[in-house]
């Protein structure tokens, strides 16, 4: 790849730093580093100060029984080229602490609280230590993503309480939202404190559909790997799947089918397709306007339609599989797929023609739940809602995979950081998957669907990103006997969730809705 | 003389039933429009006599946390649009507008108002709250609007009684048709909408606790004191609508006892409600809601219509 840039990387580094450099080794586009523990927080500040390089995730394994130690990875993209930077430290078991990233780099603060109460491993100089997604009532000192964790014995409860951020002064209220809310969606509890109507602060708490999947998938062979991975986050379950497969891919050097790349591409498209329109129709609803939401919700119910003539499953469920795809798209399929799409162009054009000239949702959603860009960059927001803040990122074009690279197709960028922009990117991305499953239908060569993958070492990480409707999605695997040693997940919704606090500060309480219905978050993905 | 006021008592209880009895409809017909907008089927226009139905053989539960006020407020609330009914004519101009003019309807309706925004505030509920202040915020603006557009037809018609307006108007004809009318009649429109949570204001047909207005202060009651206080809403709706179709536009409406009168009254004032619901509908289809803060430009602008119209009977 670009051997050239990344080696330099290390030449480069200062001397401070390149003494605490334990090893470092290149293998294809992928750098990683072994740093002293107490050299990483410095080496992760200069990767984001120095390289600009956008933080992928940050978490432990507990590898104590190989060589007592906890290891803590911090991953990096590079801003240009198809660059991944891997930061690793040793943290030994007996004294499970190291600094935090956090001062420097603000993103990293809900992963270190992650890493603290799933594995104990205390961040020293972290400004909020409160727990992310365990109940209140959970003891302290029981680590359920440690080894030595027994998931079969039930845990103690131990009444505690969860302090929220409080904002005192004359004529401020707190409005608690949730967890449980009117409408069929997700659990999530907002804490709003407001003057009147305008917001001061929102606090977002997740964590109420928190199942375990990181555990869970320790136990399961790969294969029902795959089908955990589909149920992360509903919406996205084929990206998601597919990023669990292509890490399981890379750790077993398999090597992936090209028809069945060009179907992973169209798929993951036509996943996107009924997402977007879900979120456009709700943008529409959540401003009272009726007709629009409606027509949306007509072309969401096509493109799911179409997933089921063509895969069998409405949300293109046990679709991937290890090594390739299930399902093949037939000539029939293709023309049932062209057809369809020709049709539902002509009806989105229509919609958005109507949505983007009507000025009384126009004064709704422009201006409203401005993220800045600033903003969107320090908190490492990604997906749509970093391209309508102006961040050019777009892992399908930034790390390619499938048959992306293969492909033409821009990426939507707006400045405005506002609902407005956010919709306008989600309108353009639908158009631009429809030219890309297009394109993939015309290039697709004959071939298999599946290779077969026997042989995955154990001991040895793979890691895959892609692109789901709301933005870059990893899976990080480290394999173990026939399934995951450790198995990370990150779903956009992770990186995103604290941008919403951001975004709804100064707007008005009734701007609430549509603000969190343009960013259309998952808080199943988020609570893992 | 006795005679007259009992036959107009008769036909004020008659009109005000049938008001009642016909408001859920106006309701469903407003929905199946707006499914139709949407290209929807939509429930059948009498779905809401079904939900109605409903809700009486539901479990009421009140929070402990709730005074008397919570309570009682569903039984005011009927209470002051039934009573307001009497006062107002549906399809004769017959009504008990001898015993009260329309500065009593409209203070009825402000009574069920106060009473609501006070139930909202009674269970602590933050939603509720938001709610009865938002409420508030909107009818500092609609009540002198809509006291202002009716006093237009009563300047022009000399007399503060619905019943008279509606009769001086429907027999005089075109005499008195005036700008003023037309500048009247829409402030009172914008007024109806604002009063009665349609969109642009509210959306009637929202999950969404932190947008609502009225519906977040409904949001504790369930059963029976849902039931009532729904229909009292519903009520409230088909009542506005049949002001401004009576006191603005009453021609057709029955001015005498003959028989044919009667059945042109009843034909007249039903197209006329209709014609109100499909406005109504087609707003909602064609419009999103405004933000919470522009409202008060859209009502400052009704209240400028009104105040327009009571000038130009001065100087037009």
């Amino acid at each position: 790849m670009m051997p050239g840039p990344m080696n330099e990387l290390v030449e480069d580094l200062p001397s401070i730093l390149a003494s605490s450099v334990v090893s470092s080794s290149l293998e294809a586009n992928h750098l990683q580093i072994e740093v002293r523990k107490d050299a990483l927080a410095g080496m992760a500040a200069h990767m984001i100060g120095h390289c600009h390089a956008w933080l992928i995730s940050e978490h432990a394994a507990d590898l104590r029984e190989r060589d007592g130690t906890f290891h803590i990875y911090v991953i990096f993209a590079l801003p240009k080229g198809d660059g991944i930077i891997t930061v690793m430290s040793k943290v030994d078991g007996s004294d499970p602490s190291y600094r935090s990233l956090t001062p420097d780099i603000y993103a990293a603060n809900w992963f270190e609280r992650e890493m603290m109460e799933g594995f104990g491993l205390l961040p020293s100089g972290h400004p909020d230590l409160r727990p992310l997604r365990l109940y209140d009532s959970w003891p302290s000192g029981v680590y359920p993503m440690r080894k030595d964790f027994d998931p079969s014995v039930p845990v103690p409860r131990v009444p505690t309480g969860y302090e929220f951020r409080h904002v005192e002064g004359e004529g401020i209220f707190e409005i608690p939202v949730g967890p449980v809310h009117a409408g069929v969606i997700e659990p999530g509890h907002f804490r709003f404190s407001v003057a009147g109507e305008p917001v001061i602060n929102l606090e977002v708490r997740m964590g109420y559909v928190h199942k375990g999947i990181e555990k869970l998938s320790e136990s399961l062979p790969y294969p029902r790997g795959v089908m955990l991975s589909e149920r992360i986050s509903g919406d996205n379950g084929f990206t998601h799947s597919l990023a669990y497969c292509q890490a399981i891919e890379s750790i077993a050097g398999a090597d992936v089918p090209e028809r069945a790349r060009y179907l992973r591409t169209a798929f993951s498209e036509m996943e996107r397709i009924y997402n977007h329109m879900g979120d456009i129709g709700g943008i529409a609803l959540d401003t009272a306007f009726g007709v629009g939401a409606q027509m949306a919700y007509v072309l969401r119910e096509r493109m799911l339609s179409l997933n089921e003539r063509i895969t069998g499953s409405r949300f293109l469920r046990s679709v991937n599989c290890i090594g390739g795809v299930r399902k093949d798209i037939d000539m029939s399929g293709k023309r049932s797929i062209s057809t369809e799409l020709i049709g539902l162009k002509l009806d989105f054009d229509d919609l958005v023609g109507m949505m983007t000239e009507m000025p009384s949702l126009l004064d709704r959603v422009e201006t409203t739940g401005m993220l800045s860009d600033d903003a969107a960059k320090n908190l490492n927001v990604v997906g749509p809602i970093a391209r309508a803040s102006g961040i050019d990122r777009d892992t399908r074009r930034d790390h390619p995979y499938a048959a992306y690279k293969d492909l033409s197709f821009s990426v939507p960028l707006y400045r405005e950081g506002d609902v407005y922009a956010r919709m306008m990117v989600k309108i353009e991305e639908v158009l631009e998957s429809i030219s890309l499953i297009e394109q993939a239908m015309d290039r697709m060569p004959e071939g298999q669907l599946c290779a077969k993958v026997v042989d995955v070492q154990a001991g040895r990480i793979g890691m895959s990103l892609t692109e789901t409707h709301r933005g870059e999605a990893m899976h990080w695997v480290m394999s173990g006997e026939g399934r995951p040693w450790r198995h990370k997940v990150r779903d956009p919704s992770f990186l995103n969730w604290p941008a919403i606090e951001v975004a709804v500060m100064g707007n008005i309480v009734p701007d609430f809705p549509v603000i969190n219905k343009s960013f259309n978050l998952s808080y199943s993905g988020n609570d893992l | 003389m006795v005679h007259d006021m009992i036959i107009s008592s008769v036909f004020a209880v008659v009109q005000a039933l049938a008001m009642l009895a016909l408001s859920p409809l106006m309701i469903g017909v407003i929905r199946k429009i707006k499914a139709w907008f949407q290209g929807r089927k939509g429930a059948s226009i009498v779905q809401p006599y079904y939900d109605m139905a409903k809700l009486f053989r539901k479990e009421t539960v009140v929070s402990d946390q709730a005074s008397w006020v919570f309570r009682v407020t569903p039984y005011v609330a009927i209470a002051s649009v039934m009573v307001a009914a009497l006062l107002v004519p549906f399809f004769t101009i017959y009504s008990l507008g001898f015993v009260g003019d329309l500065i009593v309807v409209i203070y009825l309706m402000t009574m069920f108002k106060f009473f609501m925004v006070l139930a909202g505030l009674d269970t602590g509920s933050a939603f509720g709250g938001m709610g009865s202040s938002r409420e508030l915020m909107v009818s500092s603006i609609v009540e002198p609007t809509m006291l202002l557009a009716i006093f237009t037809m009563a300047l022009i018609t000399g007399t503060t009684n619905l019943s008279s307006i509606s009769e001086t108007l429907a027999i005089s004809g075109i005499d008195l048709v005036r700008p003023a009318l037309f500048l009247a009649t829409a402030a009172f429109f914008i007024s109806l909408l604002a009063e009665n949570a349609r969109v642009p204001f509210d959306n009637p047909s929202t999950h969404l606790e932190l947008t609502m207005i009225h519906e977040a202060m409904v949001l504790e009651y369930s059963g029976r004191n849902l039931a009532l206080m729904e229909a009292a809403s519903w009520m409230k709706l088909m009542l506005y609508s049949v002001i401004l179709s009576n006191v603005f536009f009453p021609w057709g409406i029955a001015t005498d006892l003959t028989v044919l009168g009667m059945i042109g009254g009843i034909a007249a004032i039903l197209v006329k409600v209709l014609f109100v619901a499909i406005a109504i509908a087609i707003i909602e289809s064609g419009m999103a809601k405004m933000r919470l803060f522009r409202l008060p430009n859209l009502l400052t602008l009704s209240f400028t219509l009104a105040l327009l119209a009571v000038t130009s009977y001065y100087i037009l």
